[in-house]
């Protein structure tokens, strides 16, 4: 109930500091969003309020920023309670800016996320090339993180246990007009964990004793996305095709095929939807059940788990002049969107809503 | 496997990518918001997020995870 009172605030204070941080300079371009998820499932529920803010610097400057809290609402002990339902908060706000140099944009991003028991803080630089009169567009981004991690939402006679978690990530991705109506893309990441990657709070059932979660130390990524968006003119319909392949060292090998629609209903409207199917494989080490507790790795984590989920969502998408709104009202976008997620493990099935707000201003 | 679909995404897009030019003029179609920015930048954000803390096969996206405290 805390969060919930204090929730305005923060919006708030963060929608004054992204005026008064514009406020005065030379005329430019930016967009200021709000925007509200709620996230249910069979024993967890997120509400996020965030805002996200982007600026035009200069002639060749962006700037975006975004300042986000979480309230997860879990009965789940592996989420840090002892078997009761608990409120956690979760503050992160972050950054990016890039600078246009001819046919080169380059720029960093920071991101600084806390809560109680784990502190997150990552940047890193990114580089885009537009080559061939724009058909061409490379990009390669890197990424340093550093997470402290703790079990500080344990109750007081379990011992406090401290720990960290390094990632580095590397990403290149090449996009391609492959018509007047088609554009391809193809993006390729490797991440590299160092550190602590069970859950404290999490035990795992070994014969017959009860032992805590042990996660290997060390774990590499690596994850292909390919997409094709395709405008078809002649009903105004977008069709974006998405697939993505995973794989890394833990032996989880994944597969998520997307299927997207987006269909233009008049001035200023669209409506769209999304099919998505997930399938992975388990990790090596992740068994439903152990009968030695002397095992290197022990796991009770979902997410290890081999399983297949299907996604379902659709969204609306209505400008203030589509309404009749003239002026700044007219300017408005709204956006709602509905998602359901069917997975088959104990997670069980998910319903995701966002409802958004979009004002663009000049300054 | 994990080669071979590597290696075939890089040969068919490589394959596809040389049969095409636009022209700045051609392209009214691809600057349309649903073909530059599909899904507004907090939407992607909570997409991950959510992916992250819900499936062992995360990444592809160019974004870093973490953060999340969902180990």
């Amino acid at each position: 109930m805390q969060l919930i009172a204090r929730r305005p605030t923060v919006v708030a204070i963060a929608a004054g500091a992204c005026w008064l941080a514009v406020a005065g300079s030379a005329r430019a371009d930016g967009e200021l969003s709000m925007r509200g998820v709620y996230y249910k499932e069979r024993a967890t529920r997120v509400m996020q309020p965030m805002l996200d803010g982007s600026f035009e610097v200069g002639d060749h400057g962006a700037v975006t920023a975004h300042l986000l809290v979480d309230a997860i609402t879990s009965a789940s002990v592996a989420a840090g309670a002892d078997g009761g339902e608990f409120t956690e908060r979760r503050v992160e706000g972050g950054g990016t800016y890039s600078h246009e140099l001819g046919v080169v944009r380059f720029g960093s991003q920071v991101r600084y996320s806390s809560e109680p028991d784990y502190k997150s803080t990552f940047g890193g630089p990114r580089l885009a090339a537009e080559l061939f009169d724009r058909n061409l567009v490379l990009t390669a981004s890197g990424t340093v993180g550093h997470d402290e991690i703790s079990n500080a939402g344990a109750p007081p006679m379990v011992p406090r246990i401290e720990d960290t978690l390094t990632s580095y990530l590397g990403s290149i991705g090449v996009s391609q007009l492959l018509g007047a109506n088609l554009v391809g893309a193809v993006t390729y990441d490797v991440s590299y964990l160092d550190g602590l990657q069970s859950n404290l709070y999490r035990s795992v059932i070994a014969a017959g004793a009860q032992v805590a979660e042990r996660h290997p130390q060390l774990r590499t990524r690596h994850a292909v996305v390919g997409s094709l968006k395709w405008f078809v003119p002649a009903s105004s319909t977008t069709l974006i095709a998405g697939y993505r392949r995973y794989h890394d060292d833990w032996g989880i090998d994944g597969h998520t095929p997307e299927l997207r629609v987006i269909q233009d209903a008049g001035a200023g409207a669209a409506f769209g939807f999304r099919y998505r199917y997930h399938r992975q494989d388990q990790a090596d080490f992740y068994q439903p059940r152990y009968d030695s507790s002397t095992l290197a790795f022990l796991s009770d984590d979902i997410k290890l788990s081999a399983f297949d989920s299907h996604t379902l969502a659709a969204h609306l998408e209505v400008v203030g002049e589509a309404l009749g709104f003239e002026g700044r009202i007219g300017e408005l976008r709204g956006q709602i969107v509905i998602e359901y997620v069917a997975q088959n493990n104990r997670f069980g099935n998910a319903l995701v809503t966002h409802a958004a707000l979009t004002v663009p201003f000049a300054y | 496997m994990w080669r071979l679909c590597v290696v075939g995404l890089a040969t068919l897009y490589l394959a596809t990518a040389g049969c095409a030019v636009v022209r700045p003029h051609e392209r009214q179609n691809l600057a349309r918001r649903s073909m530059i920015e599909d899904r507004p930048v907090g939407q992607s954000r909570f997409l991950q997020h959510q992916t992250g803390s819900r499936e062992g096969a995360d990444g592809g996206t160019g974004e870093p995870g973490g953060g999340c405290g969902c180990n």
